[in-house]
């Protein structure tokens, strides 16, 4: 039955260009700027922000204490700035003078990669680099959830 | 009187058949919204003007109103 | 710290003067344990303050305004608005009376007969007391306009806005409106939901307000003769209010919003001091009546807005367009341009406005004396007539810092100059030929704006 089995290879090739689409782009293009895999062995906690967003500015002092206090059970924090003009950003952190790691993307290149739909967006990575954990957004109701999440990912050894 | 309204009807026809053109192809990604945060491009900015001036042409004029101010704005959360 | 300590102390005695009310709300909300805690950083509370002065030539109305609005953010979407306006007018008002070629006569709404003689009392102590009767004269050629209008209308506003999810919100509110002779009560509840990636949001509204309308005086039997002061007890309207809304990130730059708005007014839909000259066909006023509108009223309007922004400067124009069952069709347009500062501290904003209305099919500056058909509808207020306006202002707003942030605190100041011009085009009958039967209005309107952080 050629037909069939041709048709079954194209079903397939098709199947594969589907999960290939699905596969978010970082995996496939060029060195990850935030060195995920140096952090194998380390809980990843990636924030992306903005100067311009009122709920980021709530979530610099919670992120502050969680590095502070989860830092030395090694959790990391990586707080992922979106503002097109450094400036902005420069005068926002000024603020804040944050303790832990600020990484820019004025282009979104790496919000695309990482398929944000909100800001502020979070995303968990466990010790095997594993994304655990999205989540749009930040409300003062949801810390504790959040604080949970990390926890219980800080606990897999 | 009703022809002098014509041309005004017509350009709303034109702007909404624009503007719901294809608005899926329209938009921005999450951290493109900076000039949208702004308080000029948030609809609901500046009440006290607004209610000041629409106390006036509720006062003054035979029409008032009739607009909502929902959307725009930072789009965050 | 010493200079920072005047301005301190005259916003708490700002808050405390005017939003006790709120202040009481905030206090139980922070008791009720659920509501989270303002961030430690930012603060959550802005009081805008706004001090406004109205004033139309020739001796018109006359209004300030003072207005406190307390903004109490809790976190999560969820915020209370409690807003105060005063307003004290004064001045005189067209009565909608024509000029005419001789003096005439008013009486004020408290007024009870045309008689000039001053009436004369004894108290119960014996003494006389003479009071000059309510009425007010009005010389030859010009427009019959009451000399003595005075109110006082305090307004409260509240509203709270209440998260459903990620994507939907709501918001409830509640208005109170207060003059002497009128008041005016509202509640409105809105839906707004966030689609496609937050770009589009579409939204409906409904208002409902009941007005209780209580003459000074009495309300004037519609249609009656004026001099014979017939007047009955008080009167209610209300107004059903629909709107729905669709607005839309076209791009980085570009913001455009659809409304439609529909309205059904009824009830008593008078203004209870308009009165309307009889004239002769010679142009000889023989008399007045006190008008009368119909009892319904539907409305509807198509609502236009696009927005764009560049990082200094951004640019509004909304155009409306409004019909009623009345007949009246209004078009509106308006230019706004803001001009913002490298640093984003300070704007200025010039708007210009444009509007145009269609004048009420009942809309008549007089009612021929010799008419013979009967009237059922007649009112001579020029609100209702045909007529074009312009405005144009400039507005300067700064922020700087202070205890509380960055931009803790923000001043503007707003000037705006309005004219109305008639475009009816009634022929005018022999004696009425020549005189200013439609004056059209200016006023200027100036407003002083202080945003702080709480």
């Amino acid at each position: 039955m050629p037909t069939s089995h041709s048709l079954r290879s194209a079903r397939r090739a098709l199947a594969l260009l589907l999960m290939l689409s699905l596969v978010p782009l970082g995996d496939a293009a060029g060195p990850d700027p935030l060195d995920l895999p140096g952090l194998r062995g380390k809980v990843v906690y990636v924030d992306f922000w903005a100067s311009w967003c009122a709920p980021c500015r709530q979530s610099f002092p919670w992120m502050d204490g969680l590095a502070r206090d989860l830092g030395p059970r090694g959790l990391v924090v990586i707080a992922v700035n979106v503002d097109h003009q450094r400036a902005d950003a420069d005068r926002f952190l000024s603020e804040f003078t944050p303790s832990f790691r600020v990484s820019f993307d004025p282009g979104g290149n790496l919000a695309q990669r990482f398929h944000v739909s909100a800001l502020p967006m979070s995303f968990l990575i466990d010790r095997e680099g594993h994304q655990v954990m999205e989540h749009a957004g930040f409300r003062a109701r949801e810390e504790p959830d959040l604080q949970q999440r990390i926890t219980a990912a800080l606990a897999q050894r | 009187m009703h022809t002098r309204n014509l041309p005004v009807l017509r350009l709303l026809a034109a702007a909404l058949t624009l503007a719901l053109a294809g608005c899926g192809a329209l938009g921005v990604k999450p951290w493109q919204r900076d000039l949208m945060a702004r308080e000029d491009m948030r609809l609901d900015a500046n009440a006290i003007d607004a209610s000041l001036d629409e106390h006036m042409y509720f006062s003054k004029e035979a029409s008032a109103g009739g607009r909502t101010f929902a959307g725009g704005g930072c789009g965050c959360n | 710290m010493q200079l920072k300590r005047p301005a301190r102390d005259l916003r708490r005695w700002l808050v405390a003067a005017s939003c006790g009310l709120l202040s009481a709300s905030v206090a139980r909300a922070q008791d009720g344990g659920d509501a989270s805690p303002p961030a430690d950083d930012g603060p959550a509370t802005v009081v805008d303050t706004a001090l406004a002065y109205y004033h139309e030539s020739d001796g018109r109305v006359r209004a300030i305004e003072p207005i406190v609005s307390v903004h109490r953010d809790y976190g999560d979407e969820r915020a209370a608005n409690v807003k105060l306006t005063f307003d004290s007018l004064s001045g005189a008002t067209p009565n909608g009376a024509v000029p005419s070629r001789k003096a005439q006569t008013f009486a004020t709404p408290s007024g009870k007969s045309l008689n000039a003689t001053p009436q004369t009392y004894t108290t119960a102590s014996g003494n006389v007391v003479v009071v000059s009767a309510p009425i007010y004269i009005v010389g030859p050629g010009q427009l019959p306009m009451d000399p003595n209008y005075h109110d006082q209308r305090l307004a409260v506003n509240g509203s709270y806005d209440l998260p459903w999810d990620r994507l939907t919100r709501s918001t409830f509110g509640a208005d109170l409106s207060y003059e002497h002779d009128f008041l005016s009560a509202s509640l409105n509840a809105s839906l707004a939901r966030d689609l496609n990636d937050k770009n589009t949001t579409i939204s409906a509204g409904v208002n409902g307000e009941f007005d209780l309308v209580q003459p000074i005086g009495g309300s004037p039997v519609p249609l009656s003769d004026y001099t014979l002061f017939e007047k009955v007890g008080n009167h209610s309207k209300h107004d059903l209010n629909l709107v729905l809304g669709a607005t839309q990130v076209m791009n980085r730059h570009w913001l455009t919003d659809l409304s439609l708005s529909a309205d059904r007014f009824s009830g008593y839909l008078n203004d209870p001091y308009k009165i309307v000259s009889l004239v002769d066909p010679g142009g000889n006023v023989t008399g007045y009546l006190y008008e009368n509108r119909p009892g319904t009223r539907t409305r509807g309007s198509v609502f236009l807005e696009n927005r764009v922004a560049t990082d200094r400067t951004s640019v509004s124009l909304s155009l409306r367009y409004m019909t009623d069952s009345w007949a009246i069709h209004s078009q509106t347009a308006q230019l706004k341009l803001r001009w913002w500062n490298p640093d984003h501290d300070r704007y200025l904003e010039p708007t210009a406005r444009w509007y145009r209305q269609t004048a009420a099919s009942f809309f008549s500056p007089w009612i021929s004396s010799t008419t013979t058909t009967p009237l059922s509808y007649a009112s001579a207020d020029q609100r209702l007539g045909a007529f074009h306006a312009i405005r144009g202002g400039l507005k300067y707003s700064a922020k700087w810092a202070d205890d509380t942030g960055p931009d803790g605190s923000e001043l503007s100041v707003r000037a705006e100059w309005y004219r109305q011009t008639s475009d009816n085009t009634f022929v005018l009958p022999g004696a009425l030929q020549g005189l200013n039967v439609f004056p059209g209005l200016s006023a200027v309107l100036m407003s002083f704006e202080w945003r702080f952080n709480w």
